[in-house]
C-alpha cells in the first residue's frame, strides 16, 4: 500500500468525535448465532474476535493515525490489543445520550467508517459490527482510552456496560487498548488456539503496512515477536516463495492507482502444484479470493493467451487456448487493493463480493501484463513454458482417462491400467500425503498382526515398503511386491526381498506366506475381487491377510467422497462402504473378520498438490469442502483453517482377515 | 384445468412431464456451469448461469403446481400436503434403492465400467438411509402429536 501523507490542517480538519458516530438499529442476536459472526465457536472464533480488534487498530494505520500496534496474550485466557491510534472518542453522542465510546461498543452497525466524510481511509471493516461483536461474546471487556490528554475507561460484562465512563486522570499518551476475555459459555475452551495463525496474519499485515510496527506478545508461551517491513507486498511475496523453486526473478509488480481504487499485485511463477494467490481488500485477508482475484486471474489469461498465439505457441485457429488454471498453475501472487467502499460476503470479510472491480481489476492487470511479456522475453519464455507444459499434462491426462475406458471395454484385466496406477505415484511419495507415514496408522495395521515371529510376510503393492517395514520384529522375513522398478528399488532399503511384479499374478508359488499386508490398493483395481483371490492362494491355510482403507463414515458421506476422491485420482474404480469391503473379504473366502478403526487428519491441500490432480479438479475439490452437502457434514468432520487450509478426518479402517485352516 | 382424470390419459400430461424433467436438468446444469465459471474466474457468467438456474427453479415448480393433483410422476401418487409428499418421496427414493440404481450397476459391470457400477452403488445407498430417514418422519407425522415437535 502507498501511505498517503496527512497534513496537520488536514488531520485539524477531519474532526473525529461523537458526531462521526453514526448508529444503525438493532442489536442481540449476536450471542444467540455467535458463529454468523466470528465464522465458529471454536478457536477460530476467538482468532476472529482479536482480528476484529487488530483491524479496528489497522485502520488507524491505514489513516495514518497510528504506527504502532501490540497484541498480547495473557495467560488467563484473555486478549489485549492495544494501538497509538487517535482513541475512541468519549464525547457524547447526541442521538444516544450515551460517550460515543459505548455506543461503538454496544450498538451493532456502529462506527466512524459509515460516513464518507474522511474519517477513514479505505477501512477494512464496514459492518460496523466488528469490536461491539467481540464485545457481546466477552466474558469481559475493558477498554482503556487516551485523548485529548485524558485516560479513560470502562468495563463491560457480555456487552452490556458495567459502570460507566471513568477519567482516570491525566495523561499525554494517545490511543485505545481493548482487553477482553472470550466467553466460556459461548465459545469451547480455547485450548488449541493457534499462535502461529495470529503470528502469520501480524506478520501479513506488517507487510501491507510498511513502516508499522505490530508486536505479538504470547505470555502463555513466552515468547515475543516483532513485525516491521519496508518491502511491501514484494516482502510479503519472497516470504510466500521462500521454500519454492522460482521460475524467474525478480518478481512482476504492477501498480495502478485510479483515485478512488489502488491496486497493488505481485507477480511470481515457480515449480510448485497449485497456485498460491493471496488476496487483501483494504487490508482484510480474502482467503475465499473473491471478484478481486477472478479479475487478476482472467487478465493473466488473457494476455498470456494473446502472446501465445501471437508467438505461434498456440493455434488459435484450432480453439488451442490456456485455461485460468494453466497459466495460474505454479504462480504465487499477493494482491492487495484499496478502495472506498468494499463490500464482502460475512463479517469474516473472507470473500471480496464487489462485482465493478472485477473489470478493473482485470484490465489495469492485463494491461501492464501484456506489457511485461512484451519487454522481457526471458520471464515470458518462462511463465508461458509452464503453462503450456499445464495444458500438455492436462491433455494427456483426459487422453489416458480416455484410452484407459476404451481399454477396459476389451480386455478382462487390463495390465496397462494397473502399471499406469501405479507408476503414476511421485518419487517424493512420502511427502505426498500425511497419512504415507503416519505412525499411529502403520502401528494400527502392525498392532493387528498376530502371526508367530518365525513367519514370513509379504507387502503387496509395497511402494517404498513402509507398511512392511511397520511389521519389522513381528515377523522374521518381509518380502515387498512393487510394479515399478523404481518403487522396488526404495523398498529394498526397508524390506528383507523385493520382487518385481503384478497383483494380478504374483510371481509366488501357492501357500508361500503367513502374512498378507497391503494399504489404500485394492480401490484403484478395476477388478478387486482379482487381487483379494491372489491374496488368498499365495497365503498358507490359516495365514493372516491385513489391509487397511480409507471408507466413509456411512451412507450419507460417500456420494461426496466419490466425487473428491475421482476428481484427486481419476483411475479410482470403487468407493467401498464397510459393508462392501467386508463382502469383497468374505467372498474371497476369508474367515474370522476384525476392523480397527483409525481417524486421521489429513491435510487436503497437500494431498492434491499432485500432477494426477488438474488445476480445475483441486478448485472443485476445495469448492466440495466449501459447500458440502449438509448430510455429509454432519456425519465426516473436516474443517477450513482461517489461512484456506482445509484439514478431512478420514476414517481408515484397518481389517484382519485368515485363511480357513 | 377441469378435469384432472381427464388430463392423466392425455398427451398433455406426458408432455407436462417431459417439461419437468427438462427444466430440472435445466436448473442442474446451470448451477454446475456456474460453478465451474466461477473456479475460473469468469464472475458474470457464473452469475448468469445461476440467474437461469433460478428461473428454472420457477418454471420446474410451476409444472409442477399444474401436476399437483394428477400426481407425482415417479410415483404416481397425488402430491401437495406434506403428508402426500413424504409418500410420494418415500415411494420415488425406495424404487431408486432397490429397483433402479441396482439394475444400472449391474448394466455398468456388464459393460466393464466398474467406476460408474460403483458411483450407481454409492447412490443406491445414499437412497436406503433416504428411505429410513423419510420412513421415520412419515411414522412420526402419524402419531397423534402430529410429529411436528419444533
Amino acid at each position: 500500500m502507498t501511505r498517503r501523507t496527512t497534513s496537520a490542517e488536514e488531520v485539524a480538519s477531519r474532526r473525529y468525535d461523537a458526531t462521526n458516530i453514526k448508529v444503525l438499529p438493532g442489536l442481540n442476536a449476536i450471542r444467540q448465532s455467535p458463529a454468523m459472526f466470528a465464522g465458529s465457536t471454536g478457536a477460530e472464533g476467538v482468532l476472529q474476535l482479536v482480528n476484529e480488534a487488530v483491524d479496528n487498530a489497522i485502520d488507524e494505520v491505514r489513516s495514518n493515525f497510528c504506527d504502532w500496534l501490540q497484541v498480547c496474550l495473557k495467560p488467563d485466557g484473555s486478549f489485549v490489543v492495544e494501538d497509538n491510534g487517535r482513541g475512541i472518542p468519549v464525547d457524547l453522542h447526541e442521538k444516544e445520550g450515551i460517550p460515543a465510546v459505548e455506543v461503538v461498543l454496544t450498538r451493532l452497525h456502529a462506527g466512524g467508517k459509515f460516513s464518507n466524510d474522511g474519517t477513514y481511509v479505505r477501512p477494512s471493516g464496514l459492518h460496523g459490527v466488528g469490536i461491539s461483536c467481540v464485545n457481546a461474546l466477552s466474558e469481559w471487556l475493558e477498554v482503556d482510552i487516551w485523548r485529548d490528554g485524558f485516560h479513560y475507561r470502562q468495563r463491560y460484562a457480555r456487552g452490556s456496560p458495567e459502570s460507566t465512563l471513568r477519567t482516570l486522570g491525566t495523561s499525554r499518551k494517545r490511543g485505545t487498548r481493548i482487553r477482553f476475555l472470550p466467553d466460556k459459555l459461548i465459545f469451547d475452551e480455547a485450548t488449541d488456539f493457534s499462535h502461529l495463525q495470529l503470528a502469520h496474519r501480524l506478520e501479513e499485515l506488517a507487510f501491507l503496512h510498511p513502516g508499522a510496527v505490530i508486536e505479538l506478545d504470547d505470555c502463555r508461551r513466552g515468547q515475543r515477536q516483532r513485525f516491521q517491513f519496508v518491502s511491501g507486498i514484494l516482502g510479503l511475496l519472497d516470504r510466500l516463495n521462500e521454500s519454492r523453486i522460482c521460475l524467474h526473478a525478480p518478481p512482476i509488480r504492477i501498480h495502478h492507482n485510479a483515485g478512488d481504487l489502488e491496486l497493488e499485485v505481485a507477480l511470481q511463477w515457480t515449480e510448485s502444484y497449485g497456485d498460491c494467490i493471496k488476496s487483501f481488500v483494504n487490508g482484510a485477508n480474502t482467503i475465499h479470493g473473491g471478484t478481486h482475484v477472478a479479475g487478476l486471474r482472467s487478465a493473466l489469461s488473457h494476455a498470456m493467451n494473446e502472446y501465445a498465439c501471437e508467438k505461434g505457441l498456440l493455434d488459435e485457429h484450432a480453439g488451442d487456448r490456456m485455461t485460468a488454471f494453466d497459466v495460474a498453475e505454479g504462480l504465487t501472487a499477493v494482491l492487495s487493493l484499496s478502495l472506498d467502499l468494499p463490500s464482502f460476503e460475512g463479517q469474516t470479510k473472507s470473500r471480496f463480493t464487489r462485482h465493478a472491480a472485477q473489470q478493473r481489476v482485470e484490465t489495469a492487470v492485463y494491461e501492464r501484463f501484456r506489457k511485461v511479456l512484451r519487454s522481457e522475453s526471458k520471464v515470458a519464455t518462462a511463465v508461458i513454458g509452464r503453462a503450456l507444459e499445464v495444458l500438455r499434462a492436462r491433455r494427456s491426462i483426459r487422453r489416458v482417462c480416455d484410452k484407459n475406458r476404451f481399454e477396459q471395454k476389451n480386455i478382462e484385466v487390463d495390465a496397462e491400467v494397473y502399471k499406469r496406477q501405479f507408476s503414476i505415484r511421485s518419487t517424493n511419495w512420502h511427502d505426498s500425503a500425511l497419512w504415507i507415514t503416519d505412525e499411529q496408522l502403520l502401528e494400527c495395521h502392525a498392532s493387528l498382526c498376530k502371526v508367530e515371529e518365525e513367519s514370513v510376510g509379504l507387502d503387496v503393492c509395497c511402494g517404498s515398503g513402509i507398511v512392511g517395514a511397520a511389521f519389522k520384529g513381528k515377523v522374521s522375513k518381509m518380502v515387498g511386491l512393487d510394479l515399478t522398478p523404481a518403487m522396488v528399488a526404495l523398498a529394498e532399503t526397508r524390506l528383507d526381498e523385493v520382487h518385481q511384479g503384478t497383483v494380478y499374478d504374483m510371481p509366488f508359488e501357492d501357500a508361500t506366506f503367513d502374512l498378507v499386508v497391503t494399504r489404500e490398493v485394492l480401490h484403484i483395481l478395476p477388478q478387486p475381487g482379482a487381487p483379494v483371490a491372489e491374496i488368498f492362494r499365495v497365503l498358507r491355510p490359516g495365514g493372516q491377510f491385513i489391509t487397511g482403507q480409507i471408507l466413509p463414515y456411512g451412507e450419507q458421506d460417500a456420494v461426496w467422497m466419490y466425487r473428491i476422491f475421482k476428481k484427486k485420482q481419476p483411475l479410482i474404480f470403487s468407493m467401498f462402504q464397510e459393508e462392501d469391503f467386508r463382502r469383497l473379504l468374505l467372498e474371497g473366502g476369508f474367515v474370522n473378520l476384525e476392523m480397527q478403526e483409525y481417524l486421521q487428519w489429513e491435510s487436503i491441500d497437500l494431498w492434491i498438490s499432485t500432477h494426477e490432480t488438474t488445476p480445475l479438479h483441486r478448485r472443485e475439490i476445495r469448492d466440495l469442502f466449501l459447500h458440502a452437502p449438509r448430510e455429509a457434514r454432519c456425519i465426516h468432520p473436516f474443517e477450513v483453517l482461517p489461512s484456506g487450509e482445509i484439514r478431512d478426518q478420514w476414517r481408515w479402517c484397518v481389517f484382519s482377515a485368515h485363511k480357513p485352516t | 384445468m377441469t378435469n384432472i382424470t381427464e388430463l392423466q390419459s392425455l398427451p398433455t400430461f406426458e408432455n407436462l412431464k417431459t417439461s419437468l424433467a427438462f427444466e430440472a436438468r435445466a436448473v442442474l446444469r446451470f448451477l454446475y456451469f456456474a460453478k465451474i465459471a466461477e473456479i475460473e474466474g469468469l464472475h458474470g457468467v457464473a452469475q448468469l448461469f445461476e440467474e437461469m438456474a433460478e428461473g428454472g427453479i420457477c418454471c420446474s415448480h410451476g409444472t409442477l403446481d399444474l401436476l399437483r393433483h394428477v400426481g407425482d410422476p415417479d410415483s404416481d401418487i397425488p402430491i401437495g400436503e406434506t403428508n402426500s409428499n413424504l409418500r410420494s418421496a418415500l415411494q420415488v427414493e425406495m424404487q431408486a434403492f432397490e429397483a433402479i440404481y441396482p439394475a444400472m450397476a449391474a448394466t455398468a459391470r456388464e459393460d466393464r465400467y466398474p467406476d460408474i457400477a460403483s458411483w450407481f452403488e454409492t447412490l443406491a445407498k445414499l437412497k436406503r438411509s433416504h428411505v429410513e430417514t423419510l420412513r421415520k418422519t412419515l411414522e412420526a407425522m402419524r402419531q397423534p402429536s402430529g410429529g411436528e415437535e419444533q
